[in-house]
């Protein structure tokens, strides 16, 4: 099975696979990410554990029918700004990404056909699917690649894709310009004019100023597909693209309609017609139009509802355990958090488990207050964390707090849980003598402030390794380091941990990190969410996605 | 006659004038910057400056309202349409013209197409409202003021008391579970998107019914009093002495003078019911200007917000005139407010 | 709103003192189911420490897997496992709070306004008449919505929202009051005995227009009810854990098929607090004819 051009670890990480001291999902995420493609992976693991491999033939799926399906209907003309993960929903079936993360937490190369990184991880060669073409009948070419990825990266674009990459693509430059307050305004370009190179018309290569892991993942970053340079970056009716559904109509706030075009690379499409229906993302609103019947299932379902749902026999419920949670974290530039023993007590007093009980029941699992899930591949399991309000109160003492301390948690509206968590907390925190107010913001606004209130919950998505997150969040400087943290030896570990392809290698320096994080990070963390859904029983092809991905051109509609 | 109507249009543009400055000027304190809310949270600080730029949100209150209004009748450019702004914003009608309220930033597209979009079905769910309630609480009313103290009158009012003391959301919450929930007879929302299973029709029941029960409970009531005071003028009693019919004294003098009152509580009642409209869509997900308000409050669209209140003030505004010429036409007596 | 029955309404023979000496408001039936209402829910405002069986934000655990009426929770729970009794308890507490200091702040705006404008006329009365018409222009749930979420939610603020909606409305008809009774031989004569305006419209005048703004002020408290509830409903109340009963109503709407008790109750909790406003005012009315 071995062949010439796999990367040089693999042969380690089949032994590694063989002796067990890596479990199945590992293994995969590893393998494909060092490049083998999915099938490949399932097949090297199907032979050493003799499992059979998911069927990859496609499974006869009835043609034609119109699905309608719930979800807010955004503005997505560009999808470059686009800042959730509904935005996606619409304009990723009909314009497609580089590389797709599956239901499964392993990514897949879409309109490439495979990736080779460099044994520093700093050269990552990216090979294109022949054969694709755009609507228009033009075949897709490595210059759309470069001009897309040129364009995310730039500064008056907007995208997030520039945070991301920032650390190993970018360099600061100073514009020249100054702000109103004489600052001067700082701009971004590539770090060398080889940063993104064309190799041939199926090849590009990225050379990175410094290794990174997660390159395929951060190419399924849900603003990176890749649109028609012809259109200038705008996405609107008729768009051109490569994907299995054109966008015939969309009304935001109400209604968008995709229908399937003909000859598609891919799988399917099978349906002739989606529509999205906007309910106005209200919890009640939703939870009635499937009752109802009026949609055939909904971008997601709160887990309060789930027993209500599960009494109708029309619909099925689909959930997926994830690496999503909110991170109740604690920005040490100001105080009282810029005392670690604060931070610390705050930890102790916060017990994670029943947190989690009671926001979500059963549809969580605790977390341990260091961001890494369980799911993670390289996830270390640490002791067990006990809550200990005696050492909480000891702890706030000490740092000068025995009197009480009032400090304010400011959390999203919707959904609701974001409010039974923040009074879990709030709850805890009082035994600890801690006076917790809950301030509740509309969600638009809480992103104003959440890199600069003391004490905010944030949302983070699921992220299929642990070091994208830690990087992002928690590395001095990092793109959205919200909580202010700078800490030299984490940000060394951290460095260190990414450029360890091998998961067990890599999961003795996490421990390290997740034991770093737990006694002087920036965070209180209490859950890991399942996202679920109901789907019509007669939907067929559909699985919850972690990060909520649409894959349209796989439904079907059953009689 | 005609010169107290010119002077009362005269007052309430006026009115709408500094109504509007006013809400301009607290939309300034909404907070987040508008810029911030275009690219999203993760966006970095050089990329919401530059396009705040962009979007000249830095220039003092009263140069933005003055442009505003400029842009409203038509002699200032919208300068957010350019394909500078990399947005993607375009508007058909050009950059300048009368009633341009410039883009919802929320939407992405003129304010114009998503108020005309929206603005129909308020005003569908407002008029079946309006058009039900009426009758309802004439009948009702002037029925149990004509029948003081019997049974009737008394089931008349002991319901009315009880909804009008019932929330519209408490009323909505409950037709929900009975229609929808439990009997499965009508749709629990209404997106009016018309689907396998349900009508456009079938979705306008239970919003115009939450709408309908809870006003036409305030203004039987209000047709009551005004009947049975009415009924205890001197007049009346004279009417009576005469000999005349019970029906004919209600149809002739009753109901002409009983209606004084009414009138101007109905015409008020659209401000009211502009008021339930926002609960009513916010449940029923109904895709008029009520949710709309409370998405754009929400998200802190304030393009659209002083749009979308300019309307609601220009309806209350109208309204009011027009509940003061009424008065004014149906009593005589009063020339002068 | 209740321009119609106002106008009707007849100007007080007697002080509102003087008719509750009398008992005459007890005789009528609907003002005793009003005011016992209002009186038990002061009560358990007032009492609710004492009477709460659970601290209202304290957190049950155990009981939050199952929010059912219990021995240890008699109404049962909210989702989180906090005795929905002691919050509904407490939720009176906010209530009682939130809903007089809206409406008397209201109250003390609008007369203020109302009797000024009567008492001067001229510019007075005019600039405060159209600037109460600009208010009264705006549809009150729209004005409230644009105040929250620009100044968040907040006592206060929700405080200013509801004397913004309501003063201009209490100022009409406070005006028509005083100008009914300005030409009166009474106020006349305070008037030649060189009274200050401030003595004559506390002293003369306040009382004798009381019964309509009696009334008034009933039913305002209960729309004020009402529109606090919908506030909270629509999530734009008061910050939590604060026990607010429209949002708790909100918080148990979503259960409404299997635990219709979390919505249930404060629901009704809302309402009979509204019923007893209306049944208050519609006593008023009955004993000033």
């Amino acid at each position: 099975m071995p062949t010439d051009d796999q990367h040089s670890y693999m042969p380690q990480l089949l032994t590694q696979y063989r002796g067990g001291r890596i479990n199945r999902r590992e293994f995969l995420r590893t393998a494909t990410l060092l490049g083998a493609s999915a099938a490949a992976a399932y097949g090297m693991a199907g032979a050493i554990d003799g499992i059979v491999a998911p069927a990859f033939a496609q499974e006869a799926k009835p043609k034609g029918g119109t699905l309608r399906l719930e979800t807010t209907v955004y503005d997505v003309k560009s999808p470059a700004i686009a800042n959730t993960t509904a935005h996606p929903w619409i304009y990723s079936q009909v314009v497609e990404y580089l590389t797709v993360i599956g239901s499964d937490n392993v990514t897949r190369p879409h309109l490439l056909e495979s990736w080779q990184p460099s044994e520093d991880l700093k050269t990552w060669t990216l090979v294109l699917r022949p054969g694709v073409k755009w609507h228009s009948g033009r075949d897709f070419t490595v210059d759309d690649v470069i001009w897309n990825l040129t364009r995310l990266l730039s500064d008056e674009v907007g995208s997030s894709m520039l945070g991301l990459m920032k650390s190993y693509m970018l360099n600061e430059v100073d514009t020249g310009q100054t702000d109103e307050n004489g600052q001067p305004v700082i701009g971004h370009e590539l770090w060398s004019p080889d940063a993104i190179e064309r190799v041939d018309d199926r090849t590009v290569r990225l050379n990175l100023k410094e290794p990174q892991l997660a390159i395929p993942e951060h190419l399924n970053h849900y603003q990176a597909v890749m649109l028609d340079p012809d259109q200038d970056g705008v996405f609107d009716v008729g768009a051109n693209g490569t994907g299995a559904f054109t966008l015939v109509e969309i009304e935001p706030g109400r209604r968008a309609v995709i229908e399937a075009v003909a000859d598609y690379w891919g799988e399917g499409p099978y349906l002739d017609r989606v529509e999205f229906i906007d309910l106005g993302g209200g919890d009640q609103a939703i939870l009635n139009a499937l009752i109802s019947g009026q949609v055939h299932g909904a971008f997601q379902v709160q887990p309060e509802f789930s027993s209500i749902l599960e009494q109708q026999k029309h619909l099925k419920l689909h959930d997926v355990t994830t690496a999503d949670t909110a991170i109740s974290r604690m920005n040490v530039r100001q105080k009282p958090f810029d005392d670690p023993r604060v931070r610390k007590a705050f930890r102790l007093a916060v017990d994670p488990v029943k947190a989690s009980a009671v926001t979500f029941g059963p549809f969580a699992t605790p977390s341990e207050h260091h961001h890494v899930a369980p799911i993670h591949p390289e996830y270390a399991k640490l002791p067990e964390w006990k809550q200990d309000i005696g050492a909480a109160r000891a702890l706030l003492a000490e740092a000068g707090y025995g009197d009480g301390l009032e400090v304010e948690l400011v959390i999203q509206k919707d959904p609701a849980h974001h409010l039974r968590n923040a009074t879990a907390i709030q709850e805890m925190l009082k035994e600890a003598g801690v006076t917790c107010n809950i301030n509740v913001m509309p969600n638009a606004q809480y992103w104003d402030v959440w890199t600069t209130v003391p004490f905010g919950s944030t949302v983070w998505a699921h992220r299929p390794l642990a070091v994208i997150n830690l990087g992002l969040a928690y590395r001095s400087g990092g793109a959205w380091n919200e909580s202010g943290y700078a800490n030299p030896e984490f940000d060394r570990l951290l460095t260190e941990a990414e450029s360890m392809p091998d998961p067990e290698i890599r999961r003795g320096k996490m421990a390290e990190i997740e034991a770093l994080l737990q006694e002087d990070g920036p965070i209180v963390q209490t859950y890991w969410r399942k996202l679920l859904t109901f789907y019509d029983v007669r939907v067929i092809g559909f699985e919850m996605h972690p990060t909520y991905a649409l894959f349209a051109n796989k439904l079907a509609l059953g009689a | 006659m005609a010169r107290i109507v010119l002077n009362r249009l005269g007052q309430f543009a006026v009115i709408l004038l500094i109504a509007s400055f006013l809400l301009f000027a607290v939309t300034e304190f909404s907070p987040g910057n508008v810029a911030s809310k275009i690219l999203g949270p993760y966006a970095l600080e050089s990329q919401v400056r530059a396009l705040s730029d962009r979007l000249g949100l830095d220039d003092p209150l009263l140069i933005r309202y003055l442009r505003w209004l400029g842009m409203l009748v038509g002699l200032v450019p919208n300068e957010l349409g350019g394909p500078a702004t990399g947005l993607g914003l375009s508007d058909p009608r050009g950059a300048q013209y009368f009633g341009n309220f410039g883009f919802s930033l929320m939407q992405g597209r003129p304010i114009l197409d998503v108020l005309a979009d929206r603005f129909g079905h308020t005003v569908t769910l407002t008029v079946w409202a309006i058009g039900l309630t009426v009758p309802i609480s004439l009948c009702l009313g002037v029925l149990a003021g004509m029948t003081q103290g019997s049974l009737l009158d008394r089931i008349i009012s002991v319901a009315t008391v009880s909804l009008t003391s019932l929330p519209e959301f408490v009323v909505a919450v409950l037709l929900i579970f009975v229609f929808a929930a439990s009997l499965g007879w009508l749709p629990g929302t209404s997106p009016l998107d018309p689907g396998d299973r349900w009508s456009v029709a079938s979705q306008l029941v239970l919003p115009v019914a939450v709408l309908v029960i809870a006003s036409s409970a305030y203004v039987t009531r209000i047709v009551r009093s005004s009947v049975v005071d009415t009924l205890a003028q001197p007049f009346v009693r004279t009417a009576r002495l005469k000999g005349l019919a019970p029906m004919r004294v209600a149809l002739l003098h009753v109901l002409r003078n009983a209606m004084i009152a009414p009138v101007t509580v109905i015409l008020l009642q659209i401000n009211w019911i502009l008021t339930g409209v926002v609960v009513v869509e916010a449940i029923f997900a109904y895709p008029g200007i009520g949710r709309l308000m409370l998405e754009a409050a929400l998200f802190g669209d304030i393009y659209l917000i002083q749009a979308l209140t300019l309307i609601a003030l220009s309806v209350a505004v109208t309204t009011q005139f027009l509940g003061d010429l009424a008065y004014v036409l149906l009593d005589p007596r009063i020339r002068v407010a | 709103m209740t321009a119609g029955a106002n106008r009707t309404a007849k100007p007080a023979r007697t002080g509102l003192l003087a008719r509750l000496r009398g008992s005459r408001l007890l005789r009528s039936r609907s003002a005793t189911v009003g005011l016992a209402i209002l009186i038990f829910w002061l009560v358990v405002a007032i009492g609710a420490p004492w009477i709460a069986p659970y601290d209202p934000t304290a957190i049950d655990f155990a009981a939050s897997a199952d929010p059912s009426p219990s021995a240890a929770h008699w109404l049962g729970t909210d989702v989180l496992g906090r005795d929905l009794l002691s919050r509904i308890i407490f939720g009176a507490r906010t209530t009682f709070l939130v809903i007089p200091l809206s409406v008397f702040s209201a109250f003390l705006v609008g007369a203020v306004a109302g009797m000024a404008g009567a008492w001067y006329g001229g510019w007075t009365d005019t600039i405060l008449a159209r600037a109460g018409d600009v208010m009264l222009a705006f549809p009150a749930l729209v004005l409230y919505i644009i105040l929250i979420t620009t100044f968040g939610p907040s006592l206060w603020n929700i405080v200013i929202a509801v004397t913004l909606t309501y003063a201009p409305g209490v100022a009409r008809l406070m005006r028509g009051q005083v100008l009914a009774v300005k030409g009166l031989e009474y106020v006349l004569a305070a008037r030649a005995a060189g009274e200050s305006p401030i003595y004559i419209m506390a002293a003369e005048i306040l009382p004798n227009v009381g019964t309509p703004l009696i009334v008034d002020l009933c039913l305002r408290t209960g729309y004020a009810v009402i529109l606090v509830g919908t506030l909270g409903f629509l999530g734009l109340g008061l910050p939590p854990p604060t026990p607010d009963w429209g949002g708790m109503v909100v918080e148990g709407v979503n259960l409404m098929t299997i635990y219709p008790h979390i919505a249930l109750l404060p629901a009704a909790a809302v309402t009979s607090v509204v019923v007893a406003c209306n049944l208050l005012a519609d006593g008023f009315r009955e004993t000033a004819r």
